[in-house]
C-alpha cells in the first residue's frame, strides 16, 4: 500500500444540536465540483440555523485556496442575504495558517468572527506554566523519576521504541527517558509555548538528540494515527476538564498493540506525620479548589475506569509514594512551598477565598513542610500509574 | 550557535536539502501529485526543525499552492524541477516549470507587485471578488501569511523559475 493512502482525507459534518458545521482533514480539490456534498451540507446548515452558525476548522490540517474560496463564498453570500445570522469560525492556534487565512473573512463581513478556540485553554495551564514554576516542575520530575524509571518497563517502555510524550511540559521527562531507555524516537508535545521554549533550550545546551518538541493541543493533535509504541501522558488528564478527549487522541496515535501510560494524583491522599490532621484538611481542600476550576486532582484511582472506557485492554495499575525520604527532604519541602504559593495564592484569590480560609489552607502546607523536614517526620505524595494496550 | 556561510558576493549560502524532477506531462497527469509532492517534501525537510509537525504543516500548505500554480501551466512539454535548500531559519523553494511567454510576463508582473504597499489590502479583499483564486492571490498569500519573499529567475528554454524564501521557523503562532 502506498504511504500516501494513509493520508487523512476530509470530512464535513453538521451538528444541529450545537449549530456547528465542521470540516476536518486535508481538503485539496482540483475543482469545486469535488466539494459538492460538503458545500451542499454547509448551505443546508445555513438554511436551518438561527442566530449563529459555528464553522469549526480546528481539525483542518490543510485546505487549498480553491476549497477556501468555495466555502468562503457561501458564507459571505449568506451574510449578505441574511444579516440576522452570525458566523463564528473556530480555528486552532496549533494549525498555524488557519487563523490568518480565515481571519480575512472578518475584514469583509462584520457578521463573521474568528476565534482561536485554544487561545485561553487548559484551565490549569495559566497557573502553572509561568517561568517561576519551572524549577519546581523539574524537582517534581526528579522525585517521581526515581520511581518511574523502575516502573516504566512494566508498562511497555523498552529501548528502540517510538514513543510520544503528550503534555510534555518542560520536557525533562522526555530527556530522562531518552538517556535511560534510548527509544529510537520521541515526539514530545505540549500546548505551552514557554514550556517548549525552555525544553528546546535545554536540548540545545545539553546537545540532546532524538526528541522532537512540538506545539500541539492534546485533545486535537495533528500527529498521524497509529504511529507510537508507547504514548505517555503524565499528570495532565487531571488538569483537563474533559480527560476523555485526550484519551481518545492518545488511543488514536498509539499503534495497535502499543500501550498508553498515564500518571495522575489523588491529592486528598497526600499525608504527613506529625500534624496529620491539618495536612489532611488542606489537601482535601486542594481537591475542592481544583474542582472549582474544572480539574480533577483526585483522578489517580479513576485511571482504570478511564482506560477501560477508552477501549484499552490489559490494564495495569500501580501506585508509588514520593516521600521526604527520597533523596533530599528539602526537595520535597520546596515542592510544597511552590504548591502553597500557587494554590493558596493565585488560585484561592481567583476563587474569592477569604483571609481566614487562606490562613488555615496555608497552615496545612506549612505542616506538610514541617513533617518533611522533621528528623523523625514522614511526608508523602502519592501517584497513580496506569497503562493499557490498544487492541490489535 | 549556527555558523553562517556566505558566498563571494556576500549572499548567504543555501544548502541543498532535496530535489524532485518530473516530466511536466507526468506531473499534470494527476492533480494529486501536488498533494503528494508537497507533503513528501515537507516531511523530508521538516525532520530537523525545532517543531517538525508545525513546520511540515506550514511548509506543505505553502508549497502545495505553488505546485497547484505550476499544475495549471499552459505549456505541455519540459520538466518540473522542485528544489528546496536551507539557510538558517529560511527554507528556499526553487520551482522551475515550463510556461508560455504570456504566463512568464504575468508571473514577472505579479511577483513585482507582491512587495508593494497595496499588496496586503489586495490580498485581504481577494475573497470578495473572484469566484476562484487567481494565481496572483496565491503569490500574495505567501508574502502576507507566510512572510515569504519571492522573485523570478532566468530559466533555460520555455521555462520560469520561481524562487520563494519561507522563514517558517520565525513565523509566530
Amino acid at each position: 500500500m502506498s504511504p500516501y493512502n494513509l493520508l487523512p482525507r476530509f470530512k464535513a459534518q453538521y451538528d444541529a444540536n450545537s449549530q456547528e458545521f465542521s470540516i476536518s482533514g486535508v481538503v485539496r480539490p482540483q475543482a469545486i465540483d469535488e466539494l459538492g456534498p460538503s458545500l451542499a451540507l454547509l448551505r443546508e446548515a445555513i438554511g436551518r440555523v438561527r442566530g449563529v452558525l459555528y464553522v469549526n476548522v480546528r481539525r483542518l490540517a490543510q485546505m487549498n485556496n480553491a476549497a477556501f474560496y468555495a466555502f468562503s463564498r457561501i458564507i459571505i453570500d449568506a451574510c449578505r442575504a441574511r444579516p440576522d445570522l452570525k458566523f463564528v469560525v473556530v480555528t486552532s492556534s496549533v494549525v498555524g495558517w488557519t487563523s490568518r487565512k480565515f481571519g480575512r473573512l472578518t475584514r469583509l463581513e462584520p457578521n463573521i468572527t474568528v476565534e482561536e478556540y485554544d487561545s485561553e485553554f487548559y484551565p490549569g495551564q495559566g497557573f502553572l506554566e509561568e517561568g517561576g514554576f519551572v524549577p519546581i516542575l523539574r524537582t517534581q520530575t526528579k522525585m517521581t523519576w526515581r520511581h518511574e524509571r523502575e516502573i516504566l518497563p512494566r508498562h511497555g517502555m523498552r529501548p528502540g521504541i517510538v514513543m510520544a510524550d503528550i503534555c510534555c511540559g518542560i520536557g525533562d521527562f522526555a530527556v530522562l527517558v531518552q538517556k535511560e531507555f534510548q527509544p529510537s524516537r520521541i515526539v514530545a508535545l505540549d500546548h505551552s509555548i514557554s514550556s517548549l521554549n525552555y525544553a528546546r533550550q535545554v536540548m540545545r545546551e545539553f546537545d540532546i538528540r532524538g526528541i522532537e518538541y512540538t506545539y500541539g493541543d492534546a485533545s486535537e493533535m495533528l500527529l498521524d494515527e497509529a504511529q507510537f509504541d508507547l504514548v505517555t501522558c503524565r499528570h495532565s488528564l487531571q488538569i483537563f476538564n474533559r480527560p476523555e478527549l485526550i484519551l481518545k487522541e492518545l488511543y488514536r496515535i498509539c499503534k495497535p498493540g502499543g500501550r498508553i501510560y498515564i500518571t495522575n494524583e489523588k491529592n486528598s491522599h497526600c499525608l504527613g506525620e506529625p500534624r496529620a490532621e491539618s495536612i489532611r484538611w488542606t489537601y482535601n481542600e486542594v481537591a475542592k479548589l481544583f474542582a472549582h476550576f474544572e480539574m480533577d486532582v483526585e483522578l489517580g484511582p479513576k485511571s482504570r475506569r478511564y482506560l477501560i472506557e477508552a477501549g484499552l485492554e490489559d490494564i495495569r495499575i500501580e501506585t508509588f509514594m514520593v516521600t521526604n525520604l527520597d533523596g533530599d527532604p528539602q526537595d520535597f519541602a520546596d515542592v510544597i512551598v511552590a504548591w502553597s504559593d500557587v494554590y493558596a495564592g493565585e488560585m484561592a484569590a481567583k476563587r474569592g477565598d477569604g483571609p481566614e480560609f487562606v490562613a488555615r489552607f496555608r497552615q496545612g502546607f506549612q505542616d506538610h513542610i514541617f513533617a518533611a523536614l522533621h528528623p523523625k517526620g514522614y511526608a508523602g505524595w502519592p501517584i497513580w500509574v496506569a497503562s493499557g494496550r490498544r487492541p490489535q | 550557535m549556527r555558523s553562517v556561510h556566505h558566498d563571494t558576493a556576500g549572499q548567504p549560502t543555501f544548502e541543498p536539502m532535496i530535489q524532485i524532477d518530473m516530466e511536466i506531462k507526468t506531473f499534470v497527469s494527476a492533480w494529486k501529485h501536488c498533494d503528494y509532492v508537497s507533503t513528501y517534501m515537507a516531511r523530508m525537510i521538516s525532520q530537523n526543525r525545532s517543531d517538525s509537525v508545525r513546520h511540515l504543516n506550514l511548509f506543505s500548505s505553502a508549497f502545495n499552492e505553488l505546485l497547484e500554480v505550476a499544475f495549471r501551466t499552459r505549456h505541455a512539454d519540459g520538466e518540473l524541477a522542485c528544489r528546496v535548500s536551507r539557510h538558517g531559519a529560511t527554507d528556499r523553494i526553487e520551482l522551475t516549470f515550463p510556461c508560455v511567454p504570456e504566463e512568464r510576463q504575468f508571473y514577472e508582473k505579479a511577483v513585482s507587485q507582491v512587495a508593494g504597499s497595496e499588496a496586503r489590502e489586495r490580498y485581504l479583499n481577494s475573497v470578495s471578488g473572484d469566484l476562484a483564486p487567481s494565481r496572483e492571490v496565491v503569490l500574495l498569500e505567501l508574502a502576507v501569511d507566510y512572510n515569504a519573499t519571492l522573485r523570478v529567475e532566468e530559466a533555460e528554454g520555455d521555462a520560469i523559475k520561481l524562487v520563494v524564501d519561507l522563514p517558517l521557523e520565525g513565523l509566530q503562532h
